[in-house]
């Protein structure tokens, strides 16, 4: 009797079945893992990921989650099987690791991973990473700015095995809960990456015993064969081709009268592309170094979302895309150089290699968006009351692309699917009243689409002792416009605005404060960059802004060359001919 | 006037009409074409169609899409939005979460309300309800002007913190009915007392977007009823599956954004507790859609936010997972090589390419057609006849040569993909909950139930799936078993420990007023309404909430906070696999529901087999099942003449006019004793 089930080559049915029972266990994994976290790192900001992977450490499927970081967990595999080899893991292994020298990130982000066996042998790895509550170091909670090596940003984990065969490490797990400021969250997040990696572990089991270990292994290979054929197609569809892009870094957190050049080219060759850093600065004394790992993730998020940005992403995708980046340098530094702020460069290359690539698919890239940005409030002295630390995600605008204006008021793309919080649930959580949330109409790159715009966010503290940390980037050289389209604004924290007192910080800064009882901070983000050239706008786009109060007449006609007028109720009007008239003389002076 | 009772259930494809004899027990069903355009007219015309007076009926219930409908399509009304100075962004802005975190080209959808209709005044309340900032109240009637000259025809109002004191929206909302008496006004304190401005403001103007639309369709619908000579209430099914005047539904359309999928689940529950099931699985197996639900100790499991394309909605709604998946799902070959199937539909036009209406792309229906699985002579009752050769065609050629496969592991590559979706889904609403779907019994309804109830029950070792009397029409007959309900919710941030058992319950006496006052419209003079109170917790500094039932008050004052505490510890220990007895915990949350019983409809018993199933037995057929390269002979069965007590052993094919059940190889089927399928494993 002959069954669906055929002996030597996989069906395209089970192949798919398989497939999808990877992508629900990864799913799985995440689920556990949001609801057993004691950290709102993790169930708040979603700073973590998930993944399967085989057991040559190469993707299977991933648990939506923080982008950067999946890419990372790949690297974490391969090089923990460097150093014990295939062989060196037994079932019940946990392993514990986040030297960002073999895991990609920074320190905080601590990996957990399990190999898989099935019948005594060795089928792959769950994995998830997670940004700690604290790993010891010289900043509480990590992000410690003016770290000047690897030393001082916290406890180094380089692929150590907590529990062996299924024993707990009592020494290790003695040493971790001493040496970190919030041993309960750190024990209880342990526990729910453990969990989450063992949800994994028998997802994988369950679905050898129904369907064969090799059958598995085979079915994910002719996945891993279809997605390349597939990514290889995209790129040959790219006209073929070598484009570049440049930014400089504001400083490195210790040098601060240097500004540290990224440089990216890619390289599109036939169904190949590379992206080369050649031209980056070398390792910067301060942590904004970005270990080739993230420098990857990062150019493998913007390649991703030019080719397939809905495909569940696997090991198949990356194969056509080659990364280089040489030796001490910023995107590939060498230890102990500190890495602890690498997120500015990596969401830097994000955005370079997206501008790079918009010249060879201009309608699937993006210009660049505003910088990740935060003002941090903590109290720490109990004697004003009970010690708090307040992260807000702060969002800005999205970069223009070849069709549309970029999106308003959305969350930097590097960290996923993170939310801000309700000021109706901030407000009842830390003595603060939030008197503004709007959006900012000022500091966005216009263009023929402009870029999205970023937020105002006016804190009133109602409690003396209050500081803030504050992290900023891309001040002086801005996120770019593309073919035409401004540049994007910046970042600008304001200080007591309308009082004698008012001051602008732009430089992020590790502590500032301490503030008192009715004293304003203002968080006004930046917009993202914009597209084309502004007097090509559409000027039916410009009079719904009119409209809408996001754009004055005067800023019409400075921007855009448009001439709004008012019709018999006060609603704005364009005057077509003189509209038409002023662009034609703005072309002819800018060609004179 | 007799005792009749007539349920009118929407859906995407067809409105479904049950008739209840209350006297009889007897139930008579009617299908007629829903097309959004003429909805009132459709009805109008299926309820000629049964045999019944008009005013002989004594109650219309009423399931409807035309909330969600109107929201999907952006067909609502043009609504201004007021609220307090400095926020009216808010809207706009939302939580600024980015779902697609690979897709740097994301935008969320666009505001309903845009910004030059929104306008600020000056008012401000802290999060305990202190004034901060009287409401100005001249520049309310300001902005009630310019609204007026902008020509809206509704106004939403949301302040900020309005959970806690409704005042200065409650005034504003007498200013518009002096200022601009005709426009649709809603607040948003009036729609949820929870906090969380985005979720809130997105709440209020999704509800008074959808005011002017929903009021005139009502009033078209109860004139020509009236017309017709019914003297009886409308009553409309809410997101939880209750039931709310026609009149309530006017004020508060929100309520009613999940009325069409809910009829199954309350048919569940009822269902379930006639036969001694309290722990289901329902799942809805439409044409292009696969809903599905938990009850839990014969309670519907629910959730206290939605959201209708990335819009939110702050209601409690019964917590129903949808898929793209069904009937009518197409089965394609992706831009890699792979095997897919669904979440496009060949929907009802043109539809599978078995019907001959033109449909090309090979679906879920036309696999089984070509399985042998589903009679073609008899689909939907003689009324069409299936186009076997153009199935197999289409499978050939779009599925089966490109891949290398025969045209049966084609067919059964596409029933089994699809079973494997479903399955997702099924997953998807028992594990994230923290329960084993192997706890439960599986209860397959809407057209396309019978054809996957074998597969997925065998697939995800559940021990027992049930096909229903009627099952295409089980939703209609579901929402005649519909209680009256009123929900209430209050945010109130404190810790637990401030609190005893009678302060705990003196914080319900607001909720329990209003819930009430509003059950009087609903059923004026009604006696015995019902109070459920809940309270949603957390451990002190987490976020999540975790939903806990308190005790009567009786009990719970006899019993202590104590007894609430450790109540959320155990439900926190089956949500999240963890709990922290003994660490303090908030109270977040009051919500209460009020709920007035109605009178169910009896189920019949049938008459008794032959015990074999002899009597009902049709003809033999060849059918595929695992073994593609052999069809087996298999026994075709006709539903109406089965009698409670037979046993039928698998394979064999039950057949009724709108729904086929596959009983595969080494199943069991049973007959109850009110004419249910029970499927089971034999060993």
């Amino acid at each position: 009797m002959a069954t669906v089930s055929m002996e030597k080559q996989i069906d395209p049915i089970t192949t798919q079945v398989i497939r999808n029972a990877m992508v629900t266990a990864a799913e799985e994994m995440r689920l556990t893992l949001v609801k057993t976290a004691y950290n709102p790192l993790i169930y708040e900001v979603q700073d973590f990921a998930v993944a399967l992977l085989n057991r040559e450490g190469e993707m299977l499927a991933q648990g939506t989650s923080l982008p950067l970081f999946l890419p990372a967990l790949t690297f974490t595999i391969k090089s923990g099987l460097e150093k014990f080899g295939t062989g060196g893991f037994d079932e019940g292994d946990v392993m514990l690791a986040n030297d960002p020298y073999s895991t990609g990130t920074h320190i905080s982000d601590t990996s957990i991973y399990m190999p898989i066996f099935f019948d005594g042998e060795l089928q792959g790895f769950c994995a998830n990473t997670a940004h700690w509550a604290d790993v010891g170091g010289k900043t509480p909670g990590g992000w410690c700015p003016d770290s000047n090596d690897v030393f001082q940003e916290g406890m180094i984990f380089p692929h150590l095995k907590l529990y062996e065969e299924g024993q707990l490490n009592r020494t290790m797990m003695d040493y971790i809960m001493a040496n970190t400021r919030f041993p309960d969250l750190v024990r209880g997040d342990l526990g729910a990456q453990i969990a989450a990696c063992k949800t994994g572990v028998n997802r994988y089991v369950a679905l050898c015993e129904k369907y064969g270990a090799e059958t598995a292994r085979e079915a994910m290979e002719l996945v891993f064969d279809q997605s390349e054929a597939l990514m290889r197609r995209m790129i040959g569809e790219m006209p073929d081709g070598e484009w570049s892009a440049e930014t400089s870094m504001d400083h490195d957190g210790i040098v601060k009268d240097v500004q540290r050049k990224i440089k990216v080219t890619v390289r599109i060759e036939g169904d190949e592309a590379t992206v080369d850093f050649t031209g980056t600065d070398e390792t910067a004394t301060g942590p904004i170094n970005c270990p080739l790992a993230a420098s990857r993730a990062a150019a493998e998020i913007a390649f991703k979302s030019a080719t397939l940005p809905h495909e569940p992403a696997n090991e198949g995708h990356s194969r056509p895309l080659k990364v280089i980046s040489p030796e001490h340098t910023i995107t590939n530094p060498s230890w102990p150089a500190p890495c602890d702020s690498y997120g500015y460069a990596a969401l830097i290359i994000i955005d370079l290699v997206s501008e790079a690539l918009s010249y060879a698919v201009p309608d699937r890239t993006v210009a660049g968006e505003y910088m990740l940005f935060g003002a941090w409030f903590f109290r720490t002295d109990p004697r004003f009351g009970k010690p708090f630390i307040y992260i807000d995600p702060v969002d800005g605008g999205g970069g223009a692309s070849s069709f549309d204006d970029g999106a308003d008021g959305l969350i930097f793309h590097g960290d996923g699917d993170a939310p801000n919080t309700p000021v109706e649930v901030a407000e009842s959580r830390y003595p603060i009243r939030i008197e503004r949330y709007e959006l900012h109409t000022e500091e966005y790159g216009v263009g023929r689409f402009r870029g999205g715009m970023g937020t105002i966010r006016d804190y009133r503290f109602l409690t003396d002792s209050v500081s803030t940390q504050v992290a900023n980037e891309q001040t002086k050289c801005r996120p770019h416009g593309l073919h035409g389209g401004a540049d994007a604004g910046i970042n600008r924290l304001w200080v007591r605005p309308g009082t004698e007192q008012q001051e602008i910080i732009t430089e992020r800064v590790s502590f500032y404060g301490p503030f008192v009882t009715n004293d304003v901070l203002s968080c006004r983000t930046g917009g993202g960059g914009g597209f084309g050239d502004p007097l090509e706008r559409d000027p039916e786009r410009v009079r719904w802004e009119v409209l809408n109060e996001l754009l004055t007449p005067e800023q019409a006609r400075e921007s855009y060359g448009v001439i709004v007028g008012e019709d018999g109720d006060g609603d704005p009007v364009i005057d077509l001919a003189a509209t038409e008239a002023l662009r034609t003389e703005r072309r002819a002076s800018a060609s004179a | 006037m007799s005792d009749k009772r007539l349920a009118v259930d929407v859906g995407g494809t067809f409105i479904d009409f049950v008739l209840l004899d209350e006297a009889t027990g007897a139930v008579e069903v009617e299908k007629e074409p829903s097309l959004i355009r003429e909805l009132p007219e459709h009805i109008f015309r299926g309820i000629n169609r049964l045999a019944v007076d008009l005013s002989d009926l004594e109650m219309i219930i009423h399931g409807s899409t035309i909330v969600i409908n109107t929201i999907l399509q952006e067909v609502g009304g043009k609504v201004g939005l007021i609220t307090t100075q400095g926020f009216r962004d808010v809207l706009e802005l939302g939580r600024g979460n980015r779902p697609q975190v690979y897709n740097l080209l994301y935008k969320p959808p666009k505001p309903l309300i845009p910004r030059y209709l929104r306008f600020e005044v000056p008012e401000r309340l802290s999060y305990k309800g202190e004034v901060v900032t009287p409401l100005d109240e001249s520049a309310t009637r300001e902005a009630i002007e310019k609204l007026k000259g902008r020509g809206v025809e509704a106004i939403a109002v949301c302040f900020l913190h309005a959970y806690a004191d409704p005042g200065h929206e409650r005034r504003v909302r007498e200013i518009a009915a002096e200022a601009f008496p005709e426009a649709y006004v809603a607040i948003s304190s009036d729609v949820t007392g929870e906090f969380r401005e985005f979720e809130r403001t997105s709440t209020v103007s999704l509800n008074t977007y959808v005011m002017p639309r929903i009021g005139a369709y009502l009033s078209d619908l109860e004139h020509r009823l009236a017309d017709g000579g019914y003297q009886g209430a409308l009553s409309i099914i809410q997101s939880t599956g209750g039931l709310m005047s026609s009149e309530e539904a006017r004020h508060l359309p929100i309520r009613t954004l999940e009325s069409g999928p809910a009829g199954g689940v309350i048919g569940a529950v009822a269902l379930g507790r006639k036969i001694g099931q309290s722990n289901l699985i329902a799942a809805d197996v439409g044409g292009t859609s696969f809903d599905v639900a938990m009850v839990l100790d014969g309670r519907p499991f629910e959730k206290s936010e939605t959201t209708v394309n990335e819009r939110p909605v702050l209601q409690p709604t019964i917590d129903i997972a949808s898929i793209g998946a069904g009937g009518g799902s197409i089965a394609w070959i992706d831009d890699a090589g792979g095997f897919r199937v669904g979440p496009l539909s060949a929907e009802a036009d043109p539809g599978p390419v078995c019907f001959g209406r033109g449909g090309t792309e090979p679906t879920v229906t036309d696999a089984h057609v070509v399985l042998g699985r589903i009679n073609p002579d008899l689909f939907l009752g003689h009324r069409m006849e299936l186009d076997v050769d153009g199935a197999a065609q289409a499978i050939q050629d779009k599925i089966a040569d490109p891949l290398g496969l025969t045209l049966t592991e084609a067919a059964f590559g596409i029933t089994h993909l699809a079973d494997t979706n479903m399955i997702h889904a099924i997953r998807r609403v028992t594990i994230e909950r923290g329960h084993d779907p192997r706890d439960f019994s599986l209860l397959c309804y809407g057209g396309g139930g019978g054809l996957f109830a074998g597969s997925l029950m065998r697939e995800m070792q559940i021990g027992q799936a049930i096909i229903p009397l009627n099952p295409a029409v089980f939703s209609a007959w579901g929402i005649l078993n519909s209680d009256f309900r009123e929900d209430a919710v209050r945010t109130s941030v404190m810790p637990t420990s401030d609190l005893d058992a009678d302060q705990l319950l003196a914080l319900f006496d607001a909720l329990q007023e209003q819930l009430e006052q509003r059950m009087k419209k609903n059923a004026p003079g009604a006696e015995g309404m019902r109070l459920i109170h809940m309270a949603d917790m957390r451990y002190e500094g987490q976020e999540h909430t975790v939903k806990v039932p308190l005790p009567p008050p009786d009990e719970l004052r006899a019993q202590g906070i104590q007894a609430v505490q450790e109540r959320f510890d155990e439900l926190h220990q089956t949500t999240y696999a963890h709990s922290s007895p003994g660490m303090p915990t908030e109270l977040v949350n009051l919500r209460m529901a009020a709920v007035l019983e109605s009178k169910k409809p009896e189920l019949a018993e049938i008459q008794e087999g032959s015990g074999d199933g002899s009597a009902a037995f049709k003809a033999n057929r060849q059918v595929y099942f695992k073994d593609v390269d052999d069809a087996m002979d298999c026994p075709t069965f006709d539903r109406g003449a089965l009698g409670s007590g037979d046993r039928i052993a698998g394979p064999a094919i039950i057949e009724e006019w709108n729904s086929t059940t596959i009983v595969h190889p080494g199943q069991l089927l049973e007959v109850d004793a009110y004419g249910n399928l029970i499927i089971s494993e034999v060993a």
